[in-house]
């Protein structure tokens, strides 16, 4: 059935390669909190839309964005037997995940228009 | 769906340490899926204007808004290093009993002192 989109071992494997760049970005955004010195509005910003921070983020999104939707999915799978329900919940999940993505998808790119 | 009787005490499940890690992971999972869309929210306050940013600074510093920081913290560091044994474990690092136990006795002992770290480093 292809109703939750990822089937088989595809999910287990997108969960894992997601799961490393998490890690990965992760520690790339510690060491920068701990070298950037002071924390101002300007150095937040200019971290933020530097275009490799920019694309590394940008990824990091879409990382989380399967990462998150696996992972709930599977815990819906897991404790809710109600079909009916289970559709109701996982379309919520999607819209919350997709929603966020787009939103902060839109905060990475305004630095670009403007 | 059979009609065989289930009898399911969570208070009498007594969950070894390599259980606790793993239903830890999911909690902690679904506390971070829930964060989200305040993350989005506040990373949209945080570069909108020098104001905005000010205000969100402020706004963290509230006792309520810092206990569920602390909570995330743990979600955040606990998420990220049982992951880490996952993924070794996925590569047959630590399989066995004895590894796998002593494998997440170590998640445990090395999140506290990560949150440890952390939170002695912002808040001290």
């Amino acid at each position: 059935m292809s109703l939750y989109v990822l089937e088989g071992l595809r999910p287990w494997v997108i969960q894992r390669v997601s799961a490393v760049y998490i890690v990965l970005f992760s520690f790339y955004t510690i060491y920068s909190l701990l070298t950037a010195g002071q924390f101002s509005y300007e150095s937040w910003k200019d971290w933020l839309y530097h275009p490799f921070n920019t694309t590394v983020t940008g990824v990091f999104i879409i990382a989380l964005l399967f990462h998150a939707w696996i992972g709930m999915r599977d815990i819906v799978l897991d404790y809710v037997k109600n079909i009916m329900l289970r559709i109701f919940i996982l379309a919520m999940l999607m819209g919350v995940l997709i929603g966020s993505a787009l939103w902060a998808f839109r905060i990475l790119l305004l630095s670009v228009v403007s | 769906m059979n009609n065989r009787p289930v009898y399911l005490n969570l208070l009498k499940i007594r969950l070894p340490v390599t259980g606790v890690v793993s239903i830890a992971h999911r909690i902690s999972g679904v506390l971070l899926f829930l964060s989200i869309p305040f993350a989005v929210y506040l990373l949209d306050l945080s570069v909108a204007s020098e104001q905005s940013f000010a205000n969100v600074n402020e706004l963290l510093q509230q006792p309520t808004l810092v206990v569920l920081q602390v909570l995330l913290l743990w979600s955040l560091v606990h998420h990220l290093i049982a992951g880490i044994r996952f993924l070794l474990i996925d590569a047959e690092v630590g399989i066995e009993l004895a590894g796998a136990r002593s494998g997440a006795w170590i998640v445990f002992i090395s999140e506290a002192l990560v949150i440890l770290l952390i939170v002695g480093g912002l808040y001290l």
